[in-house]
């Protein structure tokens, strides 16, 4: 029986860390994706490129880099790609003000063997471990407006942001120059 | 000249942490893209979150901090975490101009937890948007292109 039994264990611990399960706990709202799960975990929020590189500024780079979470579980390095916030927005400044910290996250690990998805993540909630109240990760579109005071309007900021309305003047709507997409426009907005 | 310097500088200077990983140099080709849009289908399947079609889209995402990926030739992601002496990987300057762009890149990759991570020392090559897939896709999301965007 002991003998199986290490059997057992030596079999789970080798199984791959995709194959884990994080939902226990998980309160992550559903976004209705293919390859979502929900993951509630215990992490250290670490910058990437330090970790892979050893180029290692102060701050993780002070809100300029992608960070990523350092599992404690698995060791596994999981890489927010998406904040809470349906408006185009990443997760790296969500958790820019927890750099070096242990933190709870809670959130939806995509697991797309198809497509190479594996360990992304969508982050809705971040708290520093230990601690109750959780902190919404949705501060993206704030940061925005202070960093664009005179911007204000009605519309997305992804309307209003000066260096996208820049590229989209200097190569069009589709990527191929102003020119060459005035008929295709003329045909996709009058349908 | 200088690209060349900072090339033999970056390549030289990654193995000097204890604490790096185990990078390989590799010049990988492919299109810069907008790898949530890619990765979750939120937008529709993968053929249709890339090229033309998804443009604008990837100009958001790119401005808004959603890490850029090169899709290689093989098929495969690699989240971009440098673009030659940029580091802003959260919605910086040098990403932005290479969106939907199919370009060679010269550099370091790593591997870690399933993930490819790309630290490009240079862009060899920009090939602009190569994949016009807009005929076949149409606009991706359709009010990507407003009203406003009807030319007189």
């Amino acid at each position: 029986m002991t003998r199986l039994a290490s059997i057992i264990a030596a079999t789970l611990s080798a199984l791959p860390a995709a194959a884990q399960d994080f939902s226990e706990g998980s309160t992550a709202r559903s976004w209705n994706l293919y390859a979502e799960n929900p993951a509630f975990f215990e992490a250290r929020v670490v910058d990437p490129l330090c970790e892979l590189t050893g180029n290692c500024p102060d701050n993780c780079g002070d809100g300029t880099r992608q960070l990523a979470l350092l599992r404690t579980a698995d060791d596994v390095m999981v890489l927010p790609l998406k904040n809470s916030q349906p408006a185009f927005t990443g997760a790296a400044n969500e958790l820019q003000p927890f750099c070096g910290q242990i933190v709870e996250v809670d959130g939806l690990l995509l697991d797309d063997p198809d497509l190479g998805a594996t360990n992304v993540y969508l982050v809705q909630k971040i708290r520093e471990s230990g601690t109750e109240e959780w902190t919404k990760a949705n501060r993206w579109t704030k940061d925005w407006a202070a960093a664009h005071p005179d911007l204000k309007g009605k519309q997305p900021w992804f309307r209003r942001d000066p260096r996208i309305e820049a590229e989209i003047v200097a190569e069009g709507w589709l990527g191929l120059g102003p020119d060459a997409e005035v008929e295709f426009l003329k045909e996709w907005l009058e349908e | 000249m200088i690209r060349h310097l900072a090339l033999a500088a970056l390549l030289a200077a990654a193995p000097l942490s204890t604490q790096a990983a185990e990078g390989e140099r590799v010049t990988i080709r492919g299109e810069a893209i907008d790898t949530w849009c890619y990765f979750s289908g939120v937008m529709g399947g993968a053929d249709a979150v890339v090229g033309s079609a998804h443009h604008t889209c990837a100009l958001w995402c790119s401005a808004g901090g959603i890490p850029v990926g090169l899709l290689g030739e093989d098929g495969q992601v690699y989240m971009v975490l440098q673009l030659e002496d940029d580091t802003n990987s959260n919605g910086g300057d040098t990403q932005l101009r290479f969106a939907s762009h199919t370009i060679t890149a010269d550099g370091m990759l790593y591997k870690r937890d399933g993930i490819n991570y790309l630290v490009v020392a240079e862009v060899v090559a920009d090939d602009d948007i190569i994949n016009v897939n807009h005929e076949d896709y149409g606009v991706i999301p359709p009010f990507a292109v407003p009203e406003s965007a009807l030319p007189e």
